[in-house]
């Protein structure tokens, strides 16, 4: 009995030790998603793929405290179009993305929006207008209807995720760790035939 | 020595790199931009490094703990020097860390001062203050606006409100209809064609009639009030329109809420990622030690194994030089003190190798000369005996095993005195040693019988100390069996009358033996009565006389004829069987007994002259007999020790034995205690046997006498 002990504890040790490891991997893969898409529909206006979409952001406390002190926060819209291939990798038509800065303004007491891209801002009062303004998509021009094969289905991909990489480095390291900031919706796909 | 080990390079360079990869850590922990994104690699990488070190000193521990088990060489040692080196590693190591963390955590901590952090927050409210003042009086002046704009219908709007902006130095004046349509707008910058339309939240407010004034930061345009009132129209208060304007603040102003708002915006975010920063500097500053520690530690195995490398090979070496196997030689260990002890060790057992080689040759060639010397002994028909200075038995030759007649292998290395209680034979020969020795005569000679198991023999012994003290002195007795060469010259003097006494005696003996019978014949006839019968008398005593001494003198004749033997092969037994039978019916009173070996070898012998030794034996046997009943015992078996492949032939009477003084001349002719015989009988046996190479002795028994007779049978014979 007295051998068979030994080696009993350290297996049991090896395998805490596995379970622990997993665990750290499935925190860092699988958080909970914090936001998600309601909605996401497609039309063609004027031979333009349009998309339309409902993102409910919820930031998490940790994420609301750090943005009101200071930390500005990035938060990512991308879209895809990919047409399904059985045979190898899909082909990527499209691959879009929009970048938000979410800011707080001390002096006017006011949570300001910056589109990265262009620079356009607007200012809310309450952090929840200015989510509920960020999770209005409306018109996100896609690609035009010429471009698209007539009777081939397309794969529209969404998804939205807060940029940890744009978080300063020192929170970079937390974030990787913490699910409080690993903030990031469920991809959501669509259909689209022309 | 050809440089360090490879094992020591590979071990250097993962320390360089360690090191390089510890100062990336920490310039990255540094907020630099360079390796800021290397930063989780390189805790990944010193994570990985961090286990690979933790497995190999675990592994590094097994090896440690097997080896003690096994109690090898070295492990003991190893350990200490493990324990010291780990010790003096880790404690340093632990103290600095202690220290540093405080450091670390007093040093971050005293950045932050609650009174910056105060007088931050005050210059934000007082900027807030001297803005609120501002607004309200934008407000104000917006009011008064709205009240002008209150006969003001939709068309004429845009010209009013153009007039209204310029009057009240908006940047942007809009006015909303109550669906939040805009009516009209009139902006300072030409350029922007669409109004910052408010939020719905303000526009709800003011619908519950209460007006709207705030700060709006707007990109690229610094900081702006923003204000919405109520603007009744002239369709009347149920008509409520809404008017919205955006004022600038003043450059200078704006240039100061803007510097006030960074540094209070930077301070905030410092503040808030001080727990970050803190954890931050202690996993690097844990991992650096962490990972120093371990690669020490790791190091300290590798050092105290090198360390006691040599060592253990030492007492290893030592170990097998204590075992015998000298000559041991162990690799070189250096140039150091270790080094130079191996050197030594080495040339100390190479040394000890050299000697024990010269032993051993010198041990060979003693060997060899006494093997020589052994042969030579061994080739001597002298018998040498070697005592030693206690008068033990040391060494002896075969001769001397063959002439005395004892087996002296069990008597090696004690006194001859202890084979005298087994061989009782062998009495005399050690009772004259032991009294010359007791005379510490330096030189002896002297003659000696000695009635061995084969027979009375004549030795002459000689004896001579041996040079040298205790081991090396001792005394060498060297004596040599003379019974042959007495009984040579003996058995030639007796030849030489025998062919005198048939040349000198038988010629005369038919000239007497013939003038007898012509005496007889010439005067019988004239002689009468008493004189003739006297006549008839004397020349019968003559011839009968003549005519015993030609028998006799014709048995000597025979004795002394050289023999001319007529081979054959020979079942001896049957032959024995043969003549015992002759003597059954013959001698009444005797019984004659027989004990007969049946697996004989064949003999090659002369049948009629083995047949004429029987006869011989036996009846010298029946001679012996001193009035008793007789009993003679024939036995016959194979031979032993000398004579072995040979046949013995025993004949044993119960008779009164030989007397002491015959036993020397017992073979000779005319040596005879006996009335009846002619005296020649054991001489011609004797004959006989050695004509057939064989041997005859003679010996006293309990209650009688025994005469052997060893032949030798096949390719010994001659």
């Amino acid at each position: 009995m007295g051998s068979i002990m030994p080696a009993w504890t350290s297996a049991s040790r090896r395998v805490a030790l596995l379970t622990a490891l997993l665990g750290l991997a499935a925190v860092g893969i699988n958080p909970a998603a914090a936001f998600s898409v309601a909605s996401l529909d497609e039309r063609f206006d004027n031979g333009l793929l349009m998309v339309d979409a409902r993102v409910d952001y919820a930031l998490t406390a940790t994420a609301i405290e750090g943005l009101e002190s200071g930390v500005d926060l990035v938060i990512t819209q991308r879209l895809s179009l990919e047409r399904p291939r059985w045979w190898w990798r899909d082909v990527q038509v499209v691959d879009q993305q929009r970048r938000y800065r979410l800011a707080y303004h001390a002096i006017s007491r006011r949570y300001v929006l910056n589109r990265l891209a262009s620079g356009e801002s607007r200012s809310y009062r309450s952090l929840d207008a200015l989510l509920t303004r960020l999770g209005r998509i409306e018109a996100w021009p896609v690609i035009g209807r010429d471009r698209l094969e007539d009777g081939q289905t397309y794969r529209l991909r969404f998804d939205t995720a807060l940029d940890a990489d744009a978080l300063p480095r020192l929170l970079r390291t937390v974030a990787w760790t913490s699910a409080d900031w690993q903030l990031r919706s469920e991809p959501r796909t669509l259909e689209v035939q022309p | 020595m050809s440089g360090l080990p490879r094992q020591a390079i590979i071990r250097i360079l993962l320390s360089v790199l360690l090191i390089l990869s510890l100062y990336l850590l920490s310039a990255a922990t540094e907020n630099s931009a360079r390796f800021g994104r290397l930063y989780l690699w390189l805790l990944l990488i010193n994570g990985v490094v961090l286990v690979v070190l933790s497995g190999l000193i675990v592994n590094n521990l097994q090896r440690l703990v097997r080896s003690l088990r096994a109690r090898e060489t070295g492990s003991r040692l190893t350990l200490r020097l493990m324990g010291l080196f780990v010790v003096l590693a880790v404690l340093p190591g632990l103290v600095v860390y202690s220290f540093s963390m405080q450091f670390l955590q007093r040093g971050v901590d005293s950045w932050f001062d609650v009174r910056i952090e105060n007088a931050l927050e005050d210059a934000l409210a007082l900027s807030q203050a001297s803005l609120d003042q501002r607004m309200r009086d934008m407000q104000q002046r917006l009011e008064e606006a709205a009240r002008d704009l209150a006969d003001v219908n939709q068309a004429m709007a845009p010209i009013a409100l153009g007039d209204l902006r310029a009057r009240t130095g908006a940047s942007e004046l809009t006015l909303i209809g109550e669906n939040g349509r805009i009516i009209a707008a009139s902006s300072m910058e030409t350029d922007s064609i669409l109004p910052h339309r408010p939020e719905e939240s303000i526009l709800l407010q003011l619908r519950q009639g209460r007006p709207y004034v705030g700060l709006d930061p707007i990109e690229n345009a610094g900081l702006h009030i923003r204000a919405l009132v109520r603007a009744p129209g002239p369709d009347g208060p149920g008509n409520t329109r809404i008017l919205q304007g955006l004022f600038q603040v003043s450059p200078r102003i704006n240039d100061l809420a803007d510097e006030v708002e960074t540094a209070f915006s930077e301070y905030r975010e410092l503040a808030y990622l001080r727990g970050p920063l803190k954890d931050s500097f202690i996993l690097t500053l844990s991992l650096v030690l962490l990972v120093s520690l371990l690669f020490a530690v790791w190091s300290a195995f590798y050092l105290a194994r090198r360390l006691v490398a040599p060592v253990s090979r030492l007492a290893e070496g030592t170990r097998a030089m204590a075992a015998g196997e000298y000559g041991t030689q162990l690799p070189p260990a250096g140039n150091d003190e270790l080094g130079f002890l191996v050197r030594s060790f080495n040339d100390m057992s190479r040394r000890v190798a050299d000697v024990r080689d010269a032993a051993r040759q010198s041990q060979t060639l003693v060997e060899s000369q006494r093997t020589y010397l052994e042969t030579v002994l061994g080739r001597l028909s002298s018998g040498v005996l070697a005592l030693g200075p206690d008068a033990t038995l040391r060494t002896y030759n075969q001769a001397a095993e063959d002439i005395l007649s004892v087996p002296l292998q069990p008597g090696t290395g004690q006194p001859l005195s202890a084979l005298v209680e087994r061989f009782p034979d062998f009495g005399p020969f050690v009772e004259q040693i032991d009294a010359h020795r007791d005379e510490a005569d330096a030189e002896w000679r002297a003659e000696l019988s000695l009635d061995t198991r084969e027979g009375r023999r004549s030795l002459i012994c000689s004896g001579a100390m041996l040079p040298g003290e205790g081991e090396g002195g001792g005394e060498v007795i060297v004596f040599d069996d003379v019974t042959t060469l007495i009984q040579a010259q003996r058995d030639a003097a007796w030849g030489e009358v025998a062919r005198r006494l048939a040349h000198e005696i038988r010629n005369p003996l038919t000239p007497i033996q013939l003038s007898a019978e012509r005496l007889r014949h010439k005067v019988g006839n004239r002689l009468s009565g008493e004189e003739a019968a006297l006549l008839e008398r004397s020349t019968d005593t003559i011839i009968h006389q003549v005519e015993a001494m030609k028998e006799m003198v014709q048995a000597f004749s025979e004795y002394a004829r050289p023999p001319v033997l007529q081979l054959q092969r020979v079942d001896f037994n049957a032959l024995v069987r043969e003549v015992v039978e002759l003597y059954r019916g013959q001698a009444a009173q005797a019984s004659i007994r027989t004990d007969l070996d049946d697996h004989l070898p064949v003999l090659e012998a002369d049948a009629g002259r083995l047949r004429q030794l029987l006869n011989n034996l036996i009846r010298n046997a029946l001679e012996a007999d001193d009035g008793g009943a007789c009993e003679i015992l024939v036995s016959t078996r194979r031979g032993s020790g000398r004579h072995a492949g040979g046949i013995q032939l025993d004949i044993e009477d119960n008779g009164p034995g030989f007397a002491d003084s015959m036993l020397d001349q017992l073979f000779e002719p005319y040596v005879s205690t006996k009335p009846r015989g002619s005296g020649l009988g054991l001489a011609i046996v004797k004959k006989i046997v050695e004509e057939h190479n064989g041997a005859i002795s003679a010996r006293n028994i309990d209650g009688g006498a025994r005469l052997s007779v060893r032949l030798p049978t096949g390719r010994d014979q001659r």
